[in-house]
């Protein structure tokens, strides 16, 4: 039987998380802690078959996961809160400053925005009480990590609108939080490629393995980067050797792709950053891993005058076999002002609002149904050679490749495999 | 008995000043390090009690550090790294400070606030500004094709040692000068006089009376720049971003930065304090002995 937590008597704390999960302290209890409190899941699935942060199931883009609520979500039909301070704790530079003050002005507040370095990191702070922002952003491989300590709060979809109204159809509903209980999606990517037309001679994109092309550079020594992210860098190994499960907690696949990455220590003297969005338009480097939205914010904003768009490539992986993610928005259980938060959530989805934060500031495309690859070409925001840059609903659909949560001895063994990567070996 | 207490306790400040900004963080770092981590939200969760203390992280940063380990390599690179830098500081730092102490005269000042001034700018912000310097179009090689020392521009941010190193001499240099320019311009210009009396030549004063009588200041320079050069990530990250030159920090710095296994960060950060603190009892022991030579210690 599902019980709607509002059928609960109590909602369930994170001391009893804590409580339920009593165990190993690197790992959660087998016993799915905060499912096992909601008497039974309402997950429709039990994700990869391991559990995430408290015991939550993983979800994969083929195993669907509802999560449960910890509270009870506002109720519908509250004015929004006015006066003072709303914060919005996201990347730096990552929403176009203009709309977030006319939300403030409409809504008679002062946005201002708190920086975190990555999402895990805020999530720290965020739990350590260092911040108390309103809303923030939220990526579906560390959800479980919101939820299970009960730092985002579930959401009243009545007050967002827009989420049915003009998002895609897998984003409404998607696969790592079914019913969209706590999050939105805020924009989407893939992972692929990004070179130097006039400096890299090789067809990549006809390459038989596009991502050789970083263990056949030596041509292109101290231009050559990766992102500094290890699922990404890993991944990206992974792939090239055909394996295709990127959330693998096999230590030989890990450490094998580990083992293939320090090779281009010698190849190209490797650089791990994730400045491609403005390093390869600048020309500082001419190959480097790249999200999809890099390019379009490079075309946009950092191509010197006098360099030719064309003078960018971008290759990704056709469907299937391409790494792809969304970012997503939440609402704090620090906020104090939950009601804007559910309509700052509501407003980012906008369609005037999300394309205009697209083109005229972060290059990072929101999945709203009227984006279409072909029309952003027509109206000049994509060179038609970047077309393939941009994401469509199909991207995202359940045979898609995403990084998902992993357990916490999975992310041990890949965050000690990326430690052994950036320890660069013997000079 | 007012004056028995009167000097002792002007050293309460300072006593409170060490107690809350370093005793404390650093038992803090301890208590993490021989932690536990929240099972849920990866954060780590301090072990007060010494008698519960998990030493196993302590164990496995050993094992990662031993040779065949997979942070040997960087470690001995940070080595090599800071030494280098030492080395090249000390060159380039004890002629500036002793022309600034012996012979600047009404200079001196002027001289001072030069090398001070840098300070005056955040570290990143200078180091942001050679990523600039040193572009393939940038100055430095504009002026080094120009004078012939190269005949085509070198891609200085390429992911080289040398770049790394030279980041950080620049960028610690002016905290070697200044406590050495104080060691040299408090000798007593009379023993140097006595030398040349006794028939010694210039060079031969130098390395006699002013090299050895100045070895507080170089030692007291080297440690203030040694300590926060071994645990520097940001200087090769933006000089270089190439893991075959990043420094023990970076390891210190991903462990930090989210993920589950914040205490294999604080466990290395005691292991390297553990490393500095053999430097700093060294410094301690020769400063305490210059000392007892001048007849300082004892005198009290």
């Amino acid at each position: 039987m599902t019980h709607h937590p509002k059928e609960r008597p109590n909602s369930l704390s994170r001391r009893g998380f804590l409580l339920r999960s009593a165990g190993a302290a690197a790992a959660v209890s087998g016993a799915g802690p905060l499912l096992a409190a909601c008497g039974s899941t309402t997950s429709e699935s039990n994700g990869a078959g391991g559990e995430g942060p408290g015991g939550l199931p993983l979800a994969r883009p083929d195993k669907r996961v509802t999560l449960p609520r910890w509270e009870d979500p506002i109720e519908s039909g509250l004015e929004p809160e006015t006066g003072g301070t709303f914060t919005v704790f996201n990347y730096p530079a990552y929403f176009y400053r203009k709309l977030l003050n006319e939300f403030g002005d409409k809504y008679g507040v002062e946005v201002q925005v708190t920086p975190f370095d990555n999402i895990n990191s805020g999530l720290q702070r965020l739990a350590s009480g260092g911040v108390e922002p309103d809303v923030m952003e939220i990526t579906p491989d560390t959800l479980d990590i919101g939820v299970a300590g009960e730092l985002i709060k579930p959401l009243n979809l009545d007050y967002i609108p827009n989420l049915q109204k003009n998002i895609w159809p897998q984003l409404v509903d998607p696969f790592y939080d079914g019913e969209s209980r706590y999050t939105v999606p805020y924009t989407c990517y893939a992972t692929g490629i990004a070179w130097r037309t006039d400096k890299v001679t090789e067809d990549i994109a006809g390459m038989d393995q596009p991502w050789d092309i970083f263990w056949e550079s030596q041509a292109y020594k101290g231009k050559v980067g990766l992102l500094s992210e290890n699922r990404e860098t890993i991944g990206m190994a992974l792939l090239r050797k055909g394996i295709t499960d990127i959330n693998t907690e096999d230590p030989e696949l890990v450490n094998q792709a580990v083992s293939d990455l320090q090779e281009l220590y010698e190849i190209c003297n490797v650089k791990v950053d994730d400045l491609q969005y403005q390093t390869i338009p600048e020309g500082s480097s001419w190959l480097h891993q790249a999200w999809s939205g890099d390019m379009i914010a490079g075309y946009i904003y950092y191509l010197p005058k006098g360099t030719p768009a064309s003078a960018l490539g971008f290759w990704r992986a056709p469907h299937g076999k391409v790494p792809v993610q969304n970012d997503c928005f939440a609402v704090c259980s620090t906020t104090k002002k939950p009601v804007l938060s559910h309509l700052f959530l509501n407003y980012l989805l906008d369609n005037g609002v999300a394309y205009e934060n697209f083109v005229d500031f972060n290059g990072y495309q929101p999945p709203l149904n009227e984006i279409d690859p072909a029309a952003l070409v027509r109206e000049g925001v994509v060179p038609e050679h970047l077309e393939n840059s941009v994401l469509t609903d199909d991207d995202l659909g359940p045979d898609s490749l995403q990084y998902g949560t992993l357990t916490s001895e999975g992310q041990q063994l890949w965050q000690d495999g990326y430690s052994n990567f950036l320890a660069g070996g013997g000079s | 008995m007012y004056r028995r207490w009167l000097w002792p306790a002007s050293a309460l400040p300072g006593v409170l000043w060490l107690v809350l900004l370093f005793v404390v963080p650093f038992y803090a770092v301890l208590a993490v390090a021989l932690g536990t981590v929240d099972p849920i939200l990866f954060q780590p969760v301090p072990t007060w009690n010494p008698l519960e203390w998990n030493v196993g992280w302590l164990n496995e940063v050993f094992t990662r550090l031993a040779p065949g380990g997979i942070w040997f390599d960087v470690g001995v690179r940070t080595i090599v790294y800071v030494v280098i830098a030492l080395a090249l500081c000390l060159l380039i730092g004890y002629p500036v400070a002793y022309y600034t102490a012996r012979h600047a005269g009404r200079w001196k000042g002027l001289i001072l606030i030069l090398i001070i001034m840098p300070l005056w700018i955040s570290y990143m912000m200078r180091m942001l500004a050679w990523v600039n310097l040193l572009q393939e179009d940038g100055w430095v090689n504009e002026v080094l094709m120009f004078t012939q020392v190269l005949s085509e521009p070198q891609d200085w941010l390429g992911g080289r040692d040398l770049t790394v190193i030279l980041a950080l001499v620049y960028g610690y240099i002016p905290f070697l000068i200044l406590p050495l320019f104080a060691a040299l311009d408090r000798i007593d210009r009379s023993h140097l006089e006595a030398a040349r009396d006794l028939g010694a030549s210039p060079w031969s004063a130098f390395r006699r009376v002013t090299l050895p009588l100045s070895k507080t200041g170089i030692l007291g320079g080297a440690v203030l720049i040694t300590l926060p050069m071994f645990g520097d990530y940001y200087t090769p990250n933006i000089v270089s971003g190439a893991p075959s030159t990043s420094m023990i920090g970076n390891q210190i710095d991903l462990y930090f930065h989210g993920g589950p296994q914040p205490t294999i960060g604080a466990a290395l950060t005691i292991v390297l304090a553990a490393f500095l603190t053999i430097l700093m009892l060294y410094y301690m022991r020769t400063i305490h002995r210059a000392q007892r030579e001048a007849g300082t210690v004892g005198a009290l």
